[in-house]
């Protein structure tokens, strides 16, 4: 296949990317998409099975919740709470464990020994007790949910990447580089991090999937978006009265989650494969 | 009988573009006890008869003629379970690259229990305590300091040479008929390297094995073979007793090979260099004639044409050439002109009692633990001068080397470049240095950013200046020319050159700025002696042109005698001696030096005895 960039040339990522791709158009187009408003209550047809069981309603073809909310507009609409944890927690934790990794890395002596107690520190908390202090300190909301998931996993980035850089930093052509008048600033961002920047996308997609399983777990527990705004998380806690009578209403949504933390954890192997191998290749051939 | 019987054997690999012959109709024999050398330029297809002879070929490439005969078996015929059931057993391996062929994730002790295991002496049937004494007394024999102790380490916790002697400990288990060995030593430094070396003919007489001796290193060939293979694209070129071969030698390669080596003493003289490189298997199959021809400094016009014949031409000694009787009348270019020191050469460099301390240890409130790598070094250095830097591995030369470029800060001591001093690492300081001192790395795979282009990495300097596209592109073809590579090279990714183009690229980098003084670090060990050969060419050739100075760092002695006119010995980070090249060579005062010396492979007693083997290792 010598039309797809190398990153995608690879079953793995194919898989994971085709499936982002459908959940992230899902999210941007849920407007459209939607047959019904998410929060539309409509109490005759409460409780109405998806299309594929007897009595169901064309109208709503994944069946309504016990409120009588549509429950495809309703999943439409949590995938773009999910997709925005994904992308912007994954990208604040990305920017600061990535920045914090590289100058430990790369300046080791005491910067490293600071950036690595603080990292000591902060990996003694369990990550659910932080991130529930951190959220209850915070209040619920999404921007605080994403603020949470930021604080407690840079350190996961900051760890991994940090032994990366200090690998590439004793490269000699990095030597070379300061031999040749490069700054520290430039030596950083041109030698070192093209370097590390296919394990910082691995991270990345790994990252993602992560988010969006705290983000369900917040939700889930009324802590992240308001009543108002459809999410996941918060569609499995409606559900479990009637886990019994409309089992669909609880394993739609965690459904739906499973499918997007596959897909970034599936996308995120592929790529740790095939960016590894170009790695192998450029630098052992 | 012999051990081993190769009777015109060839080796093809297979692929969609057709089939290529990569060994083709070897012949020759190996007695029992014996020690055969195969020697010739990467990519010759050495290590590819050590796979033949042990049936561990590649995928795709499998024998399609001839007889090989291992302790009179067909080898050719014995089937899988039997090929493996020897392996290891009757024929051992030790591989080039020991940490590669040692598995990171198992201790030695699990390693060694393992092969015991394949070779049928293991824990299986004896009990847990014995396998730990058999391996205790393998690793001892092998002179390795606290056997016990090493059994329980991971292989990253060792030095690459006691990995090296674990793999021979291992290898040795099973008492094999025959040992194949592949570079055992080339990673390794002089003085290592005589004691590997020791250590194999040791156990080789101890147990009348028979080795065949894979290496790129003429002298070291000389030095411990009985017999010798020469090889050069595929083809045995020639094949005798090794006296023989390196005495009268009947090919125009090995002859070739032998001059491109400088003289570790007696004489001084030219190098021989080798035009061009070997040709690859692809090209091979246009090749009607002799596959050196358009390298061979006799050859004529039959040699295009007719592939020339296997001609004896001494006892044992056969040699594939139209006319071996020409052979020794190929002369080395005239020696260098060596200079003494000008005493009207400006001073360019000079350093007094610098020294370098590595903290080992932080302590809080206390004074923290310090290794010295550099202890008090003094040195000067006039316009135009070479100076080499020797020692074994760990005595500080790249230390030194990284205080004087000013890629780290010392400990104490000035240093002071065009009578300004540069013992600071200011800003103004780091610039003046830059502009006028530059160093070559020593591992060209470390050195060039795999990412970048050749064009871009020879122009890295010019980045920073915000030099435009097209002035770079310029000054890339300048340089690539200058140090003797086509400018279409600029395009490629340093994972696309030879190691020795890469070290050209590495060097032009460090010209760019045109330095006064380039700092080479190691930059010849591990390539072909014709390679080297066209490396130490090319840094005489920029003396020349640029009227430069260099310091170069070496292991090898023959190359700093031949390149340099002053010599600075240096051993656990002192300099313990240092002066004329020649003078140092003839008359070396200092007891290291004399050791260092008498440690080159080809002088003086064998190897086995120079460093007593029980030494321990740095
Ligand atoms: N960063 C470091 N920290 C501690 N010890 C070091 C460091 N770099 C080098 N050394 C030690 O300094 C000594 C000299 O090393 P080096 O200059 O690389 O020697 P050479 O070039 O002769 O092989 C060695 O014993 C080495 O282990
Ligand atoms: S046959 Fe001719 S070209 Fe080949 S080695 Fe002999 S002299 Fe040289
Ligand atoms: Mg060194």
């Amino acid at each position: 296949m010598p039309s797809l960039p190398l990153w995608l040339s690879n079953t793995r990522s194919l898989i994971g990317f085709t499936l982002l791709i459908f959940i992230v158009g899902a999210a941007l187009l849920a407007p459209v998409l939607a047959p019904h408003d998410p929060n539309e209550q409509d109490l005759i047809n409460m409780l109405l099975p998806p299309f594929w069981v007897e009595g169901s309603d064309a109208a709503f073809p994944l069946g309504t919740d016990s409120l009588g909310r549509d429950i495809l507009s309703r999943l439409l609409y949590g995938a773009r709470v999910a997709m925005t944890v994904a992308i912007f927690a994954t990208l604040g934790a990305t920017l600061l464990g990535a920045f914090l990794a590289h100058l430990a890395g790369y300046f080791g002596g005491w910067v490293d020994w600071l950036i690595g107690r603080i990292i000591d520190v902060w990996l003694s908390f369990p990550p659910v007790v932080l991130s529930l202090i951190l959220m209850v300190g915070l209040g619920a909301g999404l921007w605080n949910v994403i603020l949470a998931i930021v604080l407690v996993d840079w350190t996961r980035f900051c760890r991994v990447l940090r032994s990366e850089v200090m690998v590439v930093r004793r490269r000699d052509y990095v030597s070379a580089a300061r031999l040749l008048g490069f700054s520290h600033v430039r030596t950083i961002t041109r030698e070192i991090l093209p370097a590390t920047l296919p394990l910082l996308i691995t991270l990345m997609a790994l990252e993602m999937g992560i988010a969006v399983v705290v983000e369900a777990i917040l939700s889930f527990a009324g802590m992240s978006v308001g009543n108002e705004v459809p999410a996941w998380g918060q569609m499995i806690a409606d559900a479990r009265q009637d886990v019994y009578n409309a089992p669909s209403t609880l394993i739609l949504p965690s459904f739906a989650v499973f499918v997007t933390v596959f897909a970034f954890n599936i996308l995120g192997d592929g790529l740790r494969r095939s960016l590894d191998t170009r790695l192998t290749q450029t630098e052992r051939a | 009988m012999s051990l081993l019987s190769v009777n015109g054997v060839s080796v093809a690999f297979a692929n969609a573009l057709g089939t290529f012959t990569v060994l083709d109709k070897l012949t020759f024999e190996l007695q029992p006890g014996k020690v055969l050398g195969l020697v010739g330029e990467s990519g010759a297809g050495k290590s590819m008869i050590g796979r033949t002879i042990a049936q561990l070929l590649p995928n795709r490439f499998h024998v399609t003629e001839g007889d090989l005969r291992f302790d009179g078996r067909d080898m050719l015929k014995t089937g899988a379970a039997e090929q493996r059931a020897l392996l290891g057993r009757d024929i051992a391996f030790i591989p080039q690259e020991p940490l590669a062929a040692l598995d990171p994730v198992l201790t030695i002790g699990q390693q060694i229990r393992e092969h015991l295991d394949h070779i049928g002496r293991g824990a299986g049937r004896r009990p847990e305590r014995d396998w730990r004494k058999v391996a205790i007394e393998a690793l001892d024999a092998v002179h390795l300091h606290d056997p016990a102790g090493v059994l329980d380490k991971y292989p990253h916790q060792l030095s690459g040479g006691m990995c090296q002697r674990i793999l021979i400990a291992m290898a040795f288990l099973s008492q094999p008929k025959l040992l194949i060995a592949d570079e055992p030593t080339t990673a390794l430094d002089v003085s290592v390297q005589a004691r590997i070396v020791g250590l194999i003919g040791d156990m080789q007489r101890r147990h009348g094995t028979a080795v065949i001796f894979i290496t790129h290193d003429l002298r070291l060939a000389r030095e411990i073979c009985d017999d010798v293979l020469v090889l050069y694209a595929g083809k045995q070129v020639e094949f005798g007793p090794a006296s023989e071969v390196f005495e009268r030698p009947g090919h125009p390669y090995t002859r070739a090979l032998q001059l491109a080596i400088p003289p570790a003493a007696g004489e001084h003289r030219g190098l021989f260099t080798l035009p061009d490189r070997m040709p690859g298997l692809m090209s091979l199959k246009q090749m009607g004639g002799c596959r050196f021809a358009p390298r061979c400094p006799l050859a004529e016009a039959r040699c295009h044409e007719v592939p020339p014949p296997d001609v004896t031409v001494g006892p044992g000694h056969r040699a594939l050439c139209h006319k071996p009787e020409a052979t020794p009348g190929i002369a080395p270019p005239p020696a260098l002109e060596h200079r003494h020191r000008d005493p009207d050469a400006q001073l360019l460099f000079r350093a007094r009692d610098v020294s370098r301390h590595y903290i080992t240890r932080a302590r809080l409130f206390r004074k923290p633990d310090t290794f010295p790598a550099v202890r008090s070094a003094s040195l000067d250095l006039a316009e135009g001068e070479f100076l080499g830097i020797v020692g074994e591995s760990g005595s500080g030369k790249s230390t030194l080397a990284r205080l004087l470029v000013g890629l780290e800060g010392t400990s104490g001591g000035t240093m002071e470049l065009l009578g300004r001093d540069v013992s600071g690492m200011d800003r103004g300081t780091a610039a003046f240095r830059r502009e006028n001192v530059q160093m070559v790395f020593q591992d060209p795979q470390s050195a060039l950013n795999p990412r970048r282009r050749v064009g871009e990495i020879v122009t890295q300097a010019m980045e920073v200046m915000n030099g435009s596209r097209a002035d770079r592109a310029t000054r890339a073809a300048e340089l690539l020319q200058e140090i003797g590579l086509s400018p279409e090279m600029a395009q490629r990714y340093p994972s696309q050159m030879s190691g020795g183009q890469k070290q050209r690229v590495n060097i032009a980098r460090a010209l760019c700025t045109v330095p006064r003084l380039l700092i080479a670090d190691e930059i010849v060990s591990g390539l072909d002696v014709s390679v080297q050969a066209q490396l130490l060419e090319l840094l005489l050739h920029l003396r020349r042109e640029r009227a430069m100075s260099i310091i170069l760092i070496s292991h090898d002695l023959s190359v700093v005698r031949y390149l340099c006119d002053r010599v600075l010995v240096m051993y656990r980070g002192e300099v313990v001696e240092q002066g004329e090249v020649d003078a140092v060579f003839a008359n070396p005062q200092a007891d290291y030096t004399r050791k260092l010396l008498a440690a080159m492979p080809g002088e003086g007693a064998p190897a086995a005895e120079k460093f007593a083997a029980e030494e321990a290792f740095a």
